[in-house]
């Protein structure tokens, strides 16, 4: 549990990089045919990148706090714990706090798994770039309250909400969203003949 | 005059035995005498040394603490009484806790002081808490401040409310705990020596250094002596009193 939770972590806060990379080479690629299947491999990789960060999210709300084992009752404390960090937000209500801590990291999972599985990927991609900016609003929103609370994003070590949380969810989570949903799009929207015989503007364009 | 005669002459032929059973009487009568003055003075000693006990006890450390020691859940909150989330978290939170789960015996409330430089009075009002804690009356001068933070927090006048959440015997008491604090924190007093509650102050603020503390209100919950990360921030009563039952069903 501990190798699959380092490796999703890991993933989650290095996988853009591989993704930026692999759009600076789809962005290289004259041949519109190869461009397209670069762009096909690098959507499957970005939904795979995209996913663990879903996944390891949610791993880091569920998982047991230190010196508890894995049971479902350590899980009700975890979730117990995050819904405390929900509320510090100070957006919801307790009840609505305790709701989004118990629904959230569950869909996490959903929409992790959704966008590995590569189904309808359009969708999964422009849902989860709304689900970040959702988050970010949230963390903005507690920073311009003057809040120093713990941003609850359960990646990595913890982080306070304020400008350090914006560029790093930014940069590293929102981009590859962003890049992945307008690339499925475009893959979807543009079939195979017709980006063969009038490529790459529109790729480009989408895609810086 | 005959029966007088008589016992006199039935003494007389004991005669030989009356003298030293009156000397054994006499003996037992001053012992018991000498007992029971002894016995008044172990009583009066004991007194004494409540007295002295109760005097080294108020110059002792404070105690700013609620409920049992051995609850399964310690809770460690770092406050600064002129913070109004620290207001809110205490007026929402810990009072319906303090008079729940602690009374109860499942939690153990620590508060420590970690005024923060950003807040005027916020250091006086932390060492009037420590003059009260020196003397038993922590919980009610807490909740005065608490309950007039707006009041005090705009003319720094905190020893009218703290006066007022206890008798005129007890705040004596405390006044004389604060002897010495009228120099601003970290400053000498007149004498030439600082205020002595300071380093209460001071050592609670270290605590907080160590966690550390980056904000006001923060706290830290232990389950069973198992240290869970520290939260900061308000939150409030049905959402940590769900985080307490579900450790509490652990």
């Amino acid at each position: 549990m501990n190798t699959l939770n380092a490796v999703l972590t890991w993933i989650a806060e290095n996988g853009y990089w591989f993704f930026l990379a692999g759009v600076v080479a789809v962005l290289c690629v004259r041949e519109p045919r190869k461009r397209r299947n670069l762009l096909r491999v690098l959507l499957a990789v970005g939904g795979i990148i995209v996913g663990s960060i879903f996944l390891a999210a949610a791993y880091g709300k569920l998982k047991p706090l230190p010196g508890f084992p894995w049971s479902w009752r350590s899980t009700r404390i975890s979730i117990s714990m995050f819904a405390i960090q929900v509320e510090s937000y100070q957006i919801l209500s307790p009840a609505a706090s305790n709701w989004v801590a118990h629904v959230l990291p569950f869909f996490e999972v959903f929409l992790g798994l959704w966008l590995v599985s590569g189904l309808g990927r359009r969708f999964s991609a422009l849902l989860a770039t709304v689900v970040f900016i959702g988050f970010m609003i949230a963390i903005s929103y507690a920073y311009h309250k003057g809040l120093k609370i713990d941003c609850g994003c359960g990646i990595g070590p913890p982080v306070e909400a304020g400008p350090a949380a914006l560029l790093r969810d930014g940069l590293r989570f929102l981009l590859p969203s962003i890049l992945l949903t307008i690339g499925a799009f475009w893959v979807c929207r543009t079939p195979a003949g017709a980006s063969a015989a009038a490529p790459a503007p529109a790729t480009s364009a989408s895609l810086s | 005059m005959n029966l007088c005669s008589h016992v006199f002459s039935r003494s007389r032929s004991r005669g030989h035995l009356a003298l030293p059973v009156l000397l054994v009487l006499f003996a037992v009568i001053l012992g018991l005498g000498l007992g029971t003055s002894s016995a008044r003075a172990t009583g009066a000693s004991a007194k004494a040394a409540r007295k002295t006990a109760r005097a080294v006890e108020s110059l002792g450390p404070p105690v700013k603490a609620y409920g049992s020691k051995d609850a399964p859940i310690t809770m460690e909150v770092f406050t600064d009484y002129e913070c109004p989330s620290c207001r809110n978290l205490y007026e929402n939170t810990l009072r319906p806790m303090i008079s729940d789960y602690v009374a109860s015996g499942k939690v153990y409330l620590i508060h420590h002081d970690f005024p923060l430089p950003m807040h005027k009075y916020g250091f006086e009002a932390a060492r009037w808490a420590n003059a009260a804690a020196r003397v038993g009356e922590f919980s009610a001068v807490e909740g005065a401040l608490y309950d007039n933070q707006d009041s005090w927090g705009a003319d720094g006048n905190i020893e009218k409310y703290v006066s007022a959440a206890m008798s005129a015997s007890e705040f004596k008491r405390v006044q004389k705990q604060m002897e010495g604090c009228t120099a601003p924190p970290g400053a000498a007093g007149p004498a030439g020596h600082g205020c002595p509650l300071d380093s209460y102050i001071e050592a609670d603020r270290a605590i907080g250094m160590r966690v550390p503390v980056q904000a006001t209100p923060t706290y830290i919950i232990s389950y069973k002596g198992q240290h869970l990360p520290p939260a900061s921030g308000f939150v409030s009563w049905p959402i940590l009193k769900q985080f307490f039952d579900s450790l509490l069903s652990q």
